[in-house]
């Protein structure tokens, strides 16, 4: 029965996507509806999660799916982020689809399949579900990436996102394999009771957790493996790449924070390392994002920034009492302020996105006063200015990173988001303090707008009432 | 219903200003709306001048939890030490709603926002929400510069933005420091600012931290060498957002000062408190010199306002009483001041098209009531005897030279560079030959002139009754130097006798 229930939102997105994919064999569905279907599942299952998360415990079900899956408040969050991601993103994408016509019913059941891998992926307890997991979301991923055939930088950048995940999965199965040779099992748990077992650690269980780390670090585009994010965020459509910035990031630091929090030995013998990766993430993404012209590229190497705020907080989790809520917290706020400004976007970018880069957007507040605010918000939030979420998820990660003592990444955190204002400033600038000389007209149906205006407010809830998470 | 006189006079503003903004009023409306509110907090603020009873504790106190996993609370209060600073930041706000009537509706919006933050950082006893407010005051400041700022204002804005958020974030870092470390020596979690009174600091990182919040409060404020943003800043924005930066703005840095800063880093505090003072003399020095300088009005009353921000700081740097007492006094009389001097070259450039002391002349035969005003103002701001200036800058100065003689003698002088540049500017402008321009200045009308006439008045009854005001503060004043001296007494104490076994400093 807990089996049951801990994947039961996971079980109506999968409904939904073979649904969808069903329907797609008839000619009179159109794509609106389809957009609508898998709103109505992501919803459905953002309250079943909702409900069935919603209990005071820590971890909700221990032992489910034989120690496979684990469904705890942290997989909960994840989930929640995830699904309402997807929600938002098909929000977008209808009004997206209005202007490009490149659309069709699979793109909404890719997307839905995408976000089961996800939602497995927050849930494993074990390296060759997490893989399977991955795998799930990465292909549903290549596809969206790739979506527009016609289009010469899709194509690009699935190319590329192709080839070095394929890499980065392959990886992630060397590190199984290996830790399996070490340790002789797979399950976390396991795992974690080897390495308390035997204090000198196994060469291969070294070599194994780091072709672990390199895969799940080239996931989040953490420095060394942040180079593809800028191509691939660049070249696939809006929806997607917003999809791809909040909800995979989501899906892969709830594992990597699950993998790292598993045993105390592991985590400290990694925390060097991923103390200077996340040094290096934040100032490598900073300096990529200050020379960016395209919005959607400064966006992408603003997600590479908060990859290493999230290293913080993994730097900074306690195994003993391993809650995840910084990193929850954080991931929340984030996912509302990228969602709320590729749906922005979305509908702003105008047909074949001519829209895109900061020039473009001179004026916008004259003509747009409202989306000009509600973009303002967005990237305040994700500058971290109060009374914003994104405010108090970077006053979380600083708490956690004080509290265990690495205060020199907290200084160098901070340091960083000083670096980061220059290009958020710089869009909130052009948007406001030039003359218009576009008309910015809309076409495309009103959803995208409602989203971004229900995440402007959704950026105050959290914001406010961080209590909810 | 005046429990939560505090919080209406935050929220107010702020709600005012959101409304205006996304509802689509014309620009006289809401002028007229800015106007009402602003004169409802200038009405609360007097209720609550006049039931404040100066005990020297927090009054009109407010407090619930917020984040409980955190110990952050939504607390408010007042106490000798902010009353005065809020009392600025209501009181003059209805001046600049009823003189510039030509304004658009984001620039009244933005104000009252700006009033309601500063208004919230001034009463937040919760280090967190006082953060919060600090930061959410920089953006109408932001905003107001940047759209109706003069032909620079781009260059300004960016100066200012990214000099305060760099400040404000490294502080951010500190006070995160500060609560970690309470954490780790109470075993709870709070950020209310008298628990973390009981904070017992030290170490490479508590004076890191120190310095971090010290930063960030000189920017502020503006302390010398922190001050280049400044003159671009104050010259470049419209009239009044350069009245509310100097008036308002300056001055929650240095409350934030005496506020969070001594109370929590006493022991960094007393071994940099040289060192400070001298940067705030220095700072006065050299911001008054380059005033003599200046060709442009606005620009030379922006250095002015930097110099004299400098020995408001000198005199919170030099613990004791009468400093202390000196600098929260002239925290409210260079506000009246300089800040109506600021609205005064707002006029003027409103009437003739610019503001280039070379182009007036002979303003004071035109607008005799005018020039009176002015004179008045200005006056005050050099420290005239009779005038609220001189109060503040006697006590200052009276406690500077028990601090150190060497500081005193250094603050004196400087205040005569202060009367150089001010009279002189005066003489050019207001005497000598009138030219076309100046020819055609109307004098104040009645709407104006009733307008001034209170601050005007407020400048010459602080200096004649003092005492109204002194015996408010004082008490807090006192407890605030009796607390530091106790602190770094026992601390000294300690050092000097070691506990085997005991670690006092914890990090």
């Amino acid at each position: 029965m807990h089996d049951f229930l801990s994947i039961l939102p996971l079980l109506i997105i999968v409904g939904g996507a073979i649904l969808l994919m069903l329907l797609s064999a008839f000619e009179k569905v159109q794509v609106e509806i389809a957009s609508f279907i898998s709103m109505a599942f992501f919803a459905a299952a953002f309250f079943v999660q909702l409900l069935v998360g919603c209990g005071p415990e820590t971890v909700v079900f221990a032992k489910i799916f034989n120690g496979m899956l684990v469904t705890s408040n942290f997989t909960m969050v994840g989930g929640l982020i995830i699904l309402g991601c997807g929600f938002f993103t098909a929000m977008s994408a209808h009004s997206y689809f209005k202007v490009n016509l490149f659309c069709t019913l699979e793109f909404y059941c890719m997307m839905m399949f995408a976000a089961c891998g996800m939602l497995l992926l927050t849930m494993s307890q074990e390296l060759i579900s997490a893989f399977i997991a991955l795998e799930i979301m990465s292909l549903s991923i290549y596809i969206l990436v790739g979506y527009d055939r016609a289009n010469v930088t899709a194509t690009e950048a699935i190319l590329k996102y192709l080839m070095l995940g394929a890499f980065a999965g392959a990886f992630f199965t060397m590190g199984t394999a290996l830790i399996y040779g070490g340790t002789g099992t797979t399950k976390f748990a396991g795992i974690a009771t080897m390495i308390s077992a035997t204090p000198a650690a196994h060469p291969f269980l070294i070599a194994g957790s780091f072709f672990i780390f390199a895969a799940l670090l080239f996931k989040v585009a953490a420095f060394p493996f942040h180079a593809w994010v800028i191509d691939v965020y660049d070249g696939a459509s809006t929806p997607v790449t917003g999809f791809m910035a909040t909800a995979l990031k989501t899906a892969v630091f709830v594992v990597f924070a699950n993998f790292l929090a598993l045993s105390a030995g592991m985590h400290s013998s990694w925390i060097t390392f991923l103390f200077w990766v996340s040094v290096l993430t934040m100032f490598g993404g900073n300096l990529v994002a200050i020379g960016q012209s395209s919005l959607k590229r400064m966006l992408a190497a603003s997600g590479i920034v908060h990859s290493g705020y999230l290293l913080i907080a993994l730097v900074a989790i306690s195994t003993d009492h391993f809650t995840g809520s910084v990193i929850g917290y954080y991931l929340a706020a984030y996912a509302v302020g990228t969602l709320g400004i590729f749906a922005a976007l979305s509908y702003l970018g105008g047909k074949d996105e001519k829209r895109g880069t900061f020039d473009d957007f001179k004026g916008l507040a004259q003509v747009r006063p409202y989306s000009a605010a509600a973009i303002t918000v967005f990237l305040l939030s994700m500058a971290g200015i109060p009374p914003t979420a994104g405010f108090m998820g970077k006053f979380y990660i600083i708490t956690s990173a004080i509290s265990a003592g690495q205060t020199a990444l907290a200084v160098l955190g901070v340091i960083s988001s000083i670096l980061s204002m220059w290009y958020y400033l710089r869009l909130v600038i052009n948007m406001y303090f030039y003359e218009a000389e576009d008309s910015f007209e809309i076409a495309g149906s009103p959803l995208a707008t409602a989203g971004t205006f229900v995440l402007v407010v959704c950026v105050f809830a959290i914001g406010l009432y961080p209590i909810i998470i | 219903m005046f429990e939560y006189a505090l919080s209406v006079m935050i929220f107010l503003p702020i709600l005012g200003g959101l409304a205006m903004l996304l509802m689509p009023i014309s620009r006289g409306a809401s002028r007229i709306t800015g106007l009402i509110v602003s004169l409802v907090v200038l009405l609360m603020g007097i209720e609550l001048f006049l039931g404040f009873t100066g005990t020297g504790g927090m009054e009109y106190l407010e407090n619930r939890p917020w984040i409980e996993s955190l110990g952050i609370s939504y607390g408010l209060g007042v106490d000798g030490i902010s009353l005065l600073v809020l009392m600025t930041g209501a009181v003059l706000f209805p001046m600049v709603f009823a003189i510039f009537t030509t304004q658009s509706k984001g620039y009244y919006a933005n104000l009252l926002i700006a009033q309601g933050a500063m208004i919230g950082a001034i009463c937040a006893t919760d280090l967190v929400l006082f953060y919060i407010f600090w930061e959410i005051m920089l953006l109408p400041i932001f905003f107001m510069i940047g759209i109706y700022g003069g032909p620079k204002r781009l260059p300004a804005t960016l100066k200012i933005t990214i000099y305060t958020i760099a400040g404000s974030l490294l502080m951010l870092a500190a006070l995160v420091y500060v609560g970690v470390s309470y954490h780790n020596q109470f075993g709870k979690w709070t950020f209310d600012i008298v628990q973390l009174g009981a904070l017992d600091l030290g170490g490479g990182f508590a004076i890191l931290a120190f310095l971090m919040f010290m930063v960030a409060f000189a920017i502020k404020i503006p302390l010398f060498p922190f001050h280049t943003w400044l003159p671009d800043a104050y010259t470049e924005a419209p009239t009044a957002t350069t009245f509310v930066l100097s008036a308002i703005m300056a001055k929650i840095g240095v409350y934030g000062v005496i506020r969070f800063v001594i109370p929590v880093f006493e022991v960094e505090f007393v071994r940099f408190a040289v060192l400070l003072s001298l940067a705030g003399v220095v700072g006065m020095m050299y911001c008054g010199l380059a005033a003599i300088a200046q060709k442009d009005m606005k620009r030379m009353l922006a250095f002015s306002s930097a110099s004299h921000m400098g020995i408001i700081a000198v005199g919170v740097f030099c613990m004791n009483t009468q400093a202390l007492t000196g600098s929260l006094f002239q925290i409210a009389a260079h506000a009246t001041s300089t800040g109506v001097l600021f609205l005064f070259v707002g006029l003027m450039e409103e009437r003739m098209g610019t503001r280039e002391i070379g182009d007036l002349g002979g303003i004071a035969y035109r607008a005799p009531i005018f020039a009176t005003f002015f004179a008045i103002a200005m006056l005050a701001s050099v420290g005239l005897p009779g005038t609220s200036g001189f109060i503040g800058e006697f006590l200052i100065i009276l406690g500077a030279i028990k601090f150190s003689g060497f500081i005193g003698f250094l603050a004196g002088t400087s205040l005569i560079i202060g009367v150089c540049y001010m009279l002189w500017m005066f003489q050019r402008v207001f005497f000598e030959k009138e030219n076309d321009r100046t020819a055609a200045f109307p004098d104040l009308n009645v709407r104006e002139i009733l307008t001034f006439l209170p601050v005007i008045l407020l400048i010459i009854g602080m200096g004649i009754f003092p005492q109204t005001f002194i015996k408010k503060i004082e008490p807090a004043a006192q407890l605030q130097i009796a607390k530091v001296f106790a602190m770094t007494q026992s601390q000294v104490a300690e050092t000097t006798v070691p506990k085997p076994g005991h670690n006092n400093h914890k990090n």
